[in-house]
């Protein structure tokens, strides 16, 4: 018996909402961001599992890699992404020394 | 030459717009000789244009370029060459160039000499392109013309609150004339589809239409010559309009603006010969203004004012004259008085810069010896305006005042022979009051000194004009004057190559008899009120009692339009402005308050706080996922 | 045996990715927050493998489980918590957010539960020639401006955490 693609879609959904849900809960800068990269990694799953499928129904090569290609970009955003986040996050602390974005308001208003 | 009709406005335009570039730091004295030659330049060309039509030119229409041209309708600029405007041209580029000759006399000591010089030769531009256009368009862009320069002009020395005030009176004034105009210029586009004057006179002759259009429109026109030519009701601005310098009041006030409006009816001869009535009218305002000024003038103390409402009076024969159906006599007129007219003011001119800026005749005085060639040459004018033959007035005002009986208007004659009177009365007063008796200010009379060459060489021109142009329509009917205008101005007269009719001189001489007898006796009177007090004028005046004070404040006219028409439009003006401040503004400012309260308002949803706006962009996740699959599943139709 | 071993491994699998997930978002210290959040990446390669897409879980152990959490943890490090314990607690909004995820969340969820695909990934590998062919030719373009982003978040993130000179 093989795995369903339902499965690998399911895991993908709930880890997307999982990861949804922690940014727009925690206070902590650096948890949002980590909350952001589950997000990330549960819809690379989604693309790679999607990929393969196509892989085995599609026309032409049986091994379809737009999927594929499309998740290394992803994986190169995040890093990037990563990166200057930290950045960010490491500038705003030196200004006020806090990682609490509900105290982080200078844009008000 | 006629061909090249069009440098005629252009030399006055270069030299304004050459003028008004340059001659402030640059040509600074230069501005004035060089006005001066340009209104030179463009008098050759108007000579040689009329000797051009003298000799059998036919009516010539010189275009320059196409205006508008909308499907039939086509009022290009183009001038048109005939014997009526040909003969303006002439008048007005010979009696500017002497006027801006004085001028550069008179302004000499003025620091707005440079300025005064771009605007001078500038209303020459406008009236030249008024006499010369071919359409009643053309014609208005030199009607406006002329009132915005005539506004310039008066309002001259603006920093005073005089001028300023008569400017902007006489600009009013002529503006109400203006939609006179207008509506005239419309209508007559409506009724006859065109406005070039060729089309319209033709299609007049041809099929006419319903007479009341007809006097429609000439009675908008008239309104229009009567602001432009100050005539009853919208002449007050004229005696006002000497506040400006008295070249100004000479050139525009006497010998050219205000003949427009006789030429603006002389033009539509055609028009108003067709519409009855009207032209009796004409006739009965013209007379009416003329007795009415005339009697204004008996009593004025500024020798300016005088001449001013002797100018609305002479105005008032010329109209008198259309109205009788004689407009010859009226062009006649209005040369005749472009000479001494312009000479009389050019000699008050020069009287007022002799003794240093008064113009009030009661501290005059004996000024007779000290400026000799001002006052003969004065005394010439003078003569030719109380028509003593054989001067200049003589022969003009004795063909209107004929042509008014011969026709048919016998009140108007009467009221044009004893309007006759009081004008020798007045113009002897005033050349009395200034030249001869005892100087009256003492102070005045020991400065008071003749006026240089550059001025007294115009005075001398003109004086020789005074005298001498009267014979251009000699023989009386028959001179050299009727056979070059009769056939543009009686249309019907040079199909019908009728030979025109010996002068009859028994005629010709119980009319001059009778109006000369009338002139005589009111010098007569006059020398004998102020030489030898015979009855002494001050006795008069007291027992003139109210009558005199009527006279004296010119009827209140001004304290009556300042109440019933200035104040209504105050009133209104008050009216809006409240209207534009509470409701106009209002509205704005409510509005921008509106906005306000609502920019607070949403300001609320900026919190700073960045889970806020990730929280936002879920909701709009979630919103769209709604709209998504509500089409997909066919509960939101599109 | 190795029929059952499939979906034994992708249970295993699952289970540790939702579970550390659920750590991530819930506790409340932050390493350990950080090193749970490794645990999820490395399930995300396994799962990667059961699909067989071996270069792609290469690449997420190389970048996920090592460049980023060590970034997440030098992040941890330079600021400094709440004193009140690890980590730092709920948001104001959350009583709203978590009711919003859980609208949005619970119909795509049960679209996920019911997907009726018959389709099964099979963990068959051989990606990396077919991958590297369409990245390096029909793909090459956005790889280079991959690059050059990659580029400009480096210098960015330098320029963001200079200090000015004293």
């Amino acid at each position: 018996m093989t795995v369903p693609l339902g499965a690998f879609i399911a895991v993908s959904a709930v880890l997307f909402f999982l990861g949804a849900g922690g940014v727009l809960v925690r206070r902590n800068a650096v948890v949002i961001l980590m909350c952001v990269e589950l997000m990330l990694n549960a819809s690379n799953l989604a693309l790679v599992a999607f990929s393969r499928r196509a892989g085995q129904l599609g026309a032409g090569n049986p091994l379809d890699q737009r999927g594929s290609v499309f998740v290394v970009f992803v994986l190169v955003i995040a890093a990037a992404e990563v990166a200057v986040g930290l950045a960010i996050i490491l500038a705003a602390y030196r200004n006020r020394p806090t990682v609490n974005v509900d105290e982080l308001h200078e844009m008000k208003g | 030459m006629i061909h090249n009709v069009w440098l005629i406005p252009a030399f006055p335009l270069a030299a304004f717009l050459i003028n008004a570039l340059f001659g402030r730091r640059w040509l600074k004295r230069w501005t004035g000789p060089l006005a001066s030659l340009s209104i030179a330049a463009s008098a050759l060309v108007a000579i040689g244009v009329f000797l051009e039509v003298r000799s059998g030119a036919e009516r010539t229409i010189v275009p320059l370029y196409t205006f508008i041209s909308v499907g039939a309708f086509h009022a290009n600029v183009a001038a048109l060459v005939d014997p009526l405007s040909s003969a303006m041209l002439l008048v007005v580029t010979v009696i500017s160039f002497l006027i801006h000759v004085y001028a550069i006399g008179y302004m000499a000591h003025d620091h707005g000499f440079w300025r005064f010089f771009s605007w001078f030769p500038l209303f020459v531009f406008a009236m030249l392109i008024l006499v010369l256009g071919d359409n009643y368009l053309v014609m208005f862009v030199g009607w406006e013309g002329v009132g915005l320069c005539s506004y310039l002009l008066i309002g001259f020395w603006f920093e005073r609150p005089e001028p300023a005030g008569a400017a902007k009176k006489a600009f009013v004034m002529n503006r109400i004339g203006d939609w006179g105009f207008m509506i005239g210029m419309i209508t007559t586009f409506l009724v006859f589809g065109s406005m070039n004057f060729v089309d319209v006179f033709e299609r007049v002759a041809k099929d006419p239409p319903a007479q009341g259009v007809l006097s429609l429109i000439c009675l908008a026109f008239f309104l229009g010559a009567t602001g432009k030519s100050a005539q009853l009701p919208l002449y007050s601005w004229l005696p006002d309009a000497m506040e400006g310098p008295t070249p100004v009041s000479a050139l525009i006030h006497a010998a050219t603006m205000v003949t427009a409006g006789v030429y603006l009816v002389a033009r539509s001869t055609p028009l108003f010969a067709a519409a009855g009535p009207v032209l009796a009218g004409v006739g009965g305002v013209g007379a009416l203004t003329a007795i009415f000024a005339a009697t204004i003038a008996l009593v004025q103390v500024d020798i300016k004012r005088v001449m001013a409402y002797s100018t609305v009076s002479q105005l008032g024969y010329m109209f008198l004259a259309l109205g009788a159906g004689a407009p010859i006599a009226a062009m006649f007129h209005l040369i005749t008085h472009a000479f001494f007219k312009a000479l009389l003011f050019l000699g008050s001119g020069s009287v007022i810069h002799g003794i240093g800026g008064v113009q009030d005749m009661r501290r005059m005085g004996g000024l007779r010896s000290k400026m000799p060639l001002t006052y003969w040459t004065m005394v010439i004018a003078g003569g030719a305006l109380a028509a003593l033959p054989p001067l200049a007035g003589f022969w003009s005002k004795d063909e209107i005042l004929g042509s008014a009986f011969k026709n048919g208007y016998p009140i108007l004659w009467v009221v044009g022979v004893f309007t006759g009177g009081l004008t020798a009365f007045y113009v002897t007063r005033a050349i009395w009051l200034t030249f001869h008796g005892q100087p009256r200010d003492r102070q005045l009379f020991e400065h008071a000194h003749e006026s240089p060459r550059v001025m007294t060489w115009p005075l001398l021109a003109l004086a020789v004009g005074s005298a001498l142009v009267g014979f251009i329509g000699f023989p009386p009917d028959n001179g050299f004057l009727h056979s070059f205008l009769r056939p543009a101005l009686e249309a019907g007269a040079a199909q019908q190559a009728i030979p025109p009719e010996a002068s009859n001189w028994l005629e010709f001489l119980a009319f001059a008899a009778i109006s000369t007898a009338v002139g005589v006796g009111g010098i007569l009177l006059g020398l004998s009120m102020y030489s030898r007090g015979r009855p002494d004028p001050a006795a008069v005046s007291r027992a003139a009692g109210p009558y005199y004070d009527v006279l004296v404040n010119k009827y209140y006219v001004d304290e009556i339009y300042d109440r019933r028409f200035v104040g209504v439009a105050k009133a209104f003006a008050g009216a809006a402005w409240a209207f534009d401040i509470h409701i106009i503004d209002g509205l704005v400012n409510r509005l921008g308050w509106a906005i306000k309260l609502a920019g607070g308002g949403l300001r609320r949803a900026q919190t700073g706080i960045v889970g806020n706006y990730a929280l936002s962009v879920v909701a709009g996740l979630l919103l769209i996922m709604v709209v998504y699959g509500g089409y997909a599943t066919g509960w939101l139709r599109r | 045996m190795f029929d059952i071993l499939e979906p034994l491994l992708f249970a295993l699998f699952a289970l540790g990715i939702i579970g550390a997930g659920v750590c991530v978002v819930v506790l409340r210290r932050i390493t350990a927050q950080a090193l749970l959040m490794a645990l999820t990446f490395a399930c995300m390669a396994g799962m990667f493998l059961l699909l067989g897409a071996e270069t792609i879980a290469l690449f997420q152990v190389l970048i996920y489980v090592g460049a980023i959490t060590i970034l997440i943890l030098f992040g941890v490090m330079f600021t400094r918590q709440d004193d009140r314990g690890y980590g730092l607690f709920f948001q104001r909004q959350s009583p709203w957010a978590a009711a919003l995820t859980l609208v949005i969340a619970l119909p795509v969820a049960f679209l996920a539960f019911s997907f009726k695909d018959p389709s099964t990934p099979s963990p068959k590998g051989g990606d990396l020639t077919p991958l590297a062919g369409s990245l390096f030719t029909d793909y090459a373009f956005p790889f280079e401006i991959a690059s050059v982003l990659l580029l400009a978040a480096l210098v960015g993130a330098i320029v963001l955490v200079k200090r000015d000179e004293q």
